[in-house]
């Protein structure tokens, strides 16, 4: 068992002193200051409405999609209420009705997520048996006036599409 | 020209403390801002015209004021609770009448004092004011009946008792060095050179300078002794149950206390209103070469300024360009100074006197201005004192060499007015 000994700072003289250590520190802050002040242009702020972020990663949880089918493009969830006991925040609103196109046996007839009361946790995305919901939109910004509009219904989820990997890194 | 020049302290008064906040809170954002590698407050704007931000400050206290005045249910001392803020920005403000602004100004054989209260005793009445301050703090944090806000306000008391001797002591120490209350006198010395240094309090007492310095951060409850408020233990300190304007009494006032120590600082350490080398009388005998150095300087800083603008502000903005209205509002203000310099030089007797008055008042404002940035630098470059490490760093080690301080500085000034 090696003990490593930590040696103690702050013993000497000038340490106990403190103000050379306040001049060294003010020192670097003026630093940043007077190099900011000359030349704004390497802040590594964005700024924002005009600039978009470039660095958001695949695993991002943006705003929430209903998935289609592959075979004919119909809704994929089959209104199981997986997700909506998995909530935590209870965000999740949906009414089951029988599908008769023989295609599966039930489908949502209504779908609603609140987005104000959802806390995106992705718990709904982990339960869904059926890969049917999905939170890849890439969408980081949901702006209304209205708090309906915050109320996202299963037509407007089943129109967002999903950004792939790429778009992503392009910070769509 | 009487009336004029006996309200002129008291306006500059008005200004330096009060009209002086937002910028003062504007600088606070963007020296922050720019310290820690971000841009700080830049969208807020009339029309177009954003003046680098201080918009938004504006619109802060705009919000302060308009915002709802709610009494909390449980406070049992309305009339404390409500009279709390305004002792605090009280005592602030008064603590500036007696900066003085500028040299006394001789007009037909009458001498005006700039300053807004003109006494000699101008020392003894900040240090009354700035220990009266604490008052409000106190009293707000007792009258909130609220555990955190009585906490906050104990550990101010307890601070600014503890500064308060040694502030008091270093002051001494500079009293006995110049001989003199009277702050006006006070600069009058330092406009001596001693050697070939400029006799600036900073340059004779550097201790004591540090002394004074580290006290009035602490007074003034700016960090890093701003153990009054400290959102990790006690909420938001001695104001958790004010709002709106009674919060923002209690925001003005730090502000003016910071502004007010920056000004003594500057009267008795940063030599006044003075220029290096260069006492009232040199001013006005010289005045037209000074006149001509002030053009030449306002030239250079409008063109770097210039510059400075056409690479930084880059923002297109809906309403009026920015960059010509500046550029517009300088060379408008520049030749209008001009005409009014030249006018007095030429045309009115005491034309001389009142342009070095005008140019003190600058000198003074820029000093003040510095003092402020500096109060803000150390309160982005330092982190928040602990309780025990302030009221030791104030009764154990500020105390002592304050003591020592006048003891070394009592034997020089006896040794040399007595050897000679």
């Amino acid at each position: 068992m090696g003990v490593k000994v930590v040696e103690r700072h702050g013993n000497t003289f000038k340490e106990k002193l403190y103000l050379p250590a306040i001049f060294s520190g003010m020192r670097s802050t003026l630093k940043h200051f007077t190099k900011n002040l000359s030349d704004a242009s390497n802040i590594p702020t964005i700024c924002y409405p005009e600039e978009k972020p470039t660095d958001i990663t695949p695993r991002y949880r943006g705003v929430h999609r209903l998935t289609h089918r592959k075979e004919d493009d119909s809704i994929a969830c089959v209104a199981c209420f997986m997700c909506a006991t998995a909530c935590p925040a209870n965000c999740i609103e949906i009414v089951a009705t029988p599908r008769e196109d023989g295609i599966d046996e039930k489908m949502p007839a209504i779908f609603n997520i609140d987005l104000l009361e959802c806390v995106f946790c992705g718990y709904c995305v982990e339960a869904c048996p059926c890969d049917a919901i999905r939170m890849d939109s890439g969408i980081y910004s949901v702006i209304g006036e209205l708090r309906e509009d915050f109320i996202y219904n299963k037509a407007k989820l089943l129109s967002i599409k999903g950004i792939s990997k790429e778009e992503y890194s392009l910070g769509k | 020209m009487n009336t004029v020049l006996i309200l002129l302290p008291l306006v500059l008064t008005i200004l330096f403390s009060l009209a002086t906040v937002p910028i003062l809170v504007w600088m606070e954002r963007r020296i922050a801002a720019l310290i820690q590698d971000r841009l700080g407050p830049n969208r807020c704007h009339i029309n177009g015209i954003r003046l680098g931000g201080i918009i938004q400050s504006v619109a802060d206290m705009m919000k302060l004021v308009f915002k709802e005045e709610f009494l909390p249910s449980h406070i049992k001392n309305k009339f404390y609770y409500l009279v709390a803020p305004s002792l605090a920005f009280m005592s602030a403000f008064l603590t500036f009448m007696v900066i003085p602004y500028a040299d006394n100004i001789t007009i037909n054989e009458k001498t005006y004092y700039m300053q807004a209260l003109p006494t000699d005793l101008g020392v003894l009445w900040f240090l009354a004011f700035a220990g009266l301050g604490v008052y409000g703090i106190i009293l707000g944090g007792w009258a909130s009946h609220n555990k955190y806000a009585m906490l906050g306000s104990m550990r101010a008391t307890a601070q600014v008792i503890g500064y308060e001797v040694a502030m008091g002591l270093s002051l001494v120490s500079m009293l006995i060095t110049y001989g003199t209350i009277s702050l006006n006198e006070m600069v009058t010395y330092q406009s001596q050179s001693f050697f070939i240094i400029p006799a600036w309090g900073i340059v004779i007492q550097p201790i004591a300078t540090i002394i004074f310095i580290i006290t009035a951060f602490a007074e003034t409850n700016r960090a890093p002794f701003d153990a009054a408020e400290g959102e990790s233990e006690i909420v938001a300190g001695y104001h958790t149950e004010y709002g709106a304007m009674k919060f923002g009494l209690y925001f003005v006032a730090e502000y003016i206390a910071m502004a007010a120590s920056g000004a003594l600082i500057v009267t008795i350490f940063l030599g006044g209103y003075q220029l290096p080398y260069l006492n009232t009388n040199d001013l006005i005998n010289n005045f037209e070469l000074v006149l001509w150095l002030i053009i030449a300087f306002a030239a250079v800083t409008s063109i770097i300024f210039f510059k400075w603008m056409k690479k930084h502000n880059i923002f297109e903005m809906p309403g009026l360009d920015e960059k010509k209205v500046y550029a517009t509002l300088i060379i408008g203000f520049t030749a209008f100074a001009i005409v009014v310099m030249s006018y007095y030089a030429l045309g009115f007797s005491e034309g001389s006197s009142v342009g070095v008055m005008i140019l003190q008042f600058a000198i003074f404002t820029v000093k003040l201005f510095f003092l402020h940035f500096v109060f803000i630098w150390v309160r982005w470059t330092l982190p928040r004192f602990r309780y025990d490490q302030t009221q030791k760093l104030g009764w154990n080690i500020l105390l002592p060499l304050s003591l020592v301080n006048i003891f070394i500085t009592a034997i020089v000034v006896v040794g040399v007015n007595y050897g000679s």
